[in-house]
């Protein structure tokens, strides 16, 4: 029998953790550029973006402050796929898809809105097209339909790795449960987009939004 | 802890659907850490857990959905052809993961993992479109059932894998529905249907 590995606790400061993140982000994406031949150039500005998306609720405590990050995470999700779709970049079938995934979004955001309310506390302020920059420039440099798919498909990824994080850090059962519908409706997102990418729909038996 | 150490780890998996409510990420994670091997850790070193009985009834409850689930996709794929039988073999294989997982967490906690049972009293599969439909019931009864457990787990990265786990079932509820030609994410929130 191989030994087990050794438990290890990783937890240390918070920005020692982050930087961590960062730099396995920055090398998966020279990776998968290198990989690509260069053919994929990866904006640098994107990055804060995703590793804001993934970490989302990294420095959160209480469930009321955890809402007000996810609403806001739920909102720039709305904004990058309105930007998309107003990009006029999306084919046919990409943009219906984007449209239908937008709404969804918006949903998340209202039912979330109404759980910090109902936990009286404030809606954050909305997000704005700041937000989405990033976003926006890998729009720009994306050079076909695979590209597009591919970038909300990393955005998702990261946005299901923040919601299973919320998994270890809300308390109210409710809270615990919306959450976890909205992680599985997240990797349905991944599900469709994957196959518009013509990548494996559905490639592990469990969803930790790692990539 | 990522996901791959805790399915590893029996010191984890047998926390694995705790409803007891017990957080341990204070002084058993300086416990664990000040382990030099925790491969020396016997069953008797660990020490009994009082809330083990409740984890192995609530891990048996969920190891029989994946039985299930596991029995229904090998019954099925008589019925399945080209890509959907490829599809039907993947989450076949995803469902046995989810069982080894949980039975490996039973017996970690003391437990005995129950068995497959000999016969499942499935409905007439006479077509690819019926098993798919099945295939669509189990998977969404599989999440609202885990979505009614994750309360009840004490313990972050319990409640992170039961999440894990049940996306993935959404991800095979949406290529199910994808290969009847509906619509692949009809809701904005996942809770499945309790049958």
């Amino acid at each position: 029998m191989a030994p087990r590995e050794r438990i290890v606790i990783a937890d240390g400061p918070a920005g020692s953790a982050q930087i961590a993140e960062f730099e396995r982000d920055r090398r998966d994406v020279l990776r998968r550029g290198l990989g690509l031949g260069g053919a994929v150039v990866v904006a640098a500005s994107s990055i804060p973006l995703l590793l804001s998306v993934r970490n989302a609720f990294a420095q959160t405590s209480g469930d009321a402050e955890i809402l007000g990050k996810a609403i806001h995470l739920e909102q720039v999700a709305v904004l990058a796929y309105g930007a998309a779709i107003d990009s006029g970049r999306l084919g046919v079938e990409l943009s219906r898809v984007a449209a239908r995934f937008r709404d969804h979004e918006q949903q998340h955001a209202d039912v979330l809105t109404t759980a910090l309310t109902d936990l009286g506390g404030m809606a954050p302020q909305p997000a704005t097209a700041k937000d989405v920059e990033g976003f926006v420039k890998r729009l720009d440099d994306a050079e076909s339909q695979t590209d597009l798919a591919n970038l909300a498909i990393e955005f998702e990824t990261a946005t299901v790795a923040a919601y299973l994080d919320a998994q270890r850090k809300l308390i109210d059962g409710k809270l615990l449960q919306t959450g976890a519908s909205i992680m599985a409706n997240e990797a349905q997102h991944l599900v469709v987009l994957r196959e518009l990418a013509k990548l494996d729909p559905v490639p592990n038996a469990f969803v930790t939004g790692k990539k | 802890m990522d996901l791959d150490r805790f399915l590893r780890d029996p010191q984890s998996r047998r926390r694995f659907f705790r409803a007891s409510g017990v957080s341990l990420a204070g002084g058993s994670a300086v416990f664990l850490a000040a382990c030099t091997d925790d491969t020396k850790l016997s069953q008797e070193e660990i020490g009994p857990d009082e809330s083990d009985a409740a984890d192995v009834e609530l891990l048996n409850s969920a190891l029989d959905l994946e039985l299930m689930a596991v029995a229904a996709y090998k019954a099925g794929a008589a019925r399945l052809k080209g890509d959907v039988l490829q599809v039907g073999k993947l989450f076949l294989q995803h469902e046995q993961e989810h069982a080894d997982g949980l039975i490996a967490a039973i017996k970690d906690a003391g437990g005995k993992p129950n068995q497959a049972r000999a016969t499942y009293d499935f409905p007439e599969l006479r077509t690819q479109r019926d098993v798919l439909r099945f295939a669509i019931d189990l998977e969404n009864t599989a999440i609202a059932a885990y979505i009614d457990l994750l309360p009840k787990l004490g313990e972050g990265d319990l409640r992170a894998t039961a999440a894990a786990i049940l996306s993935n079932e959404a991800e095979h509820v949406a290529v199910l529905l994808g290969a009847l030609g509906e619509e692949q994410v009809p809701d904005a929130f996942v809770v499945g249907k309790v049958t």
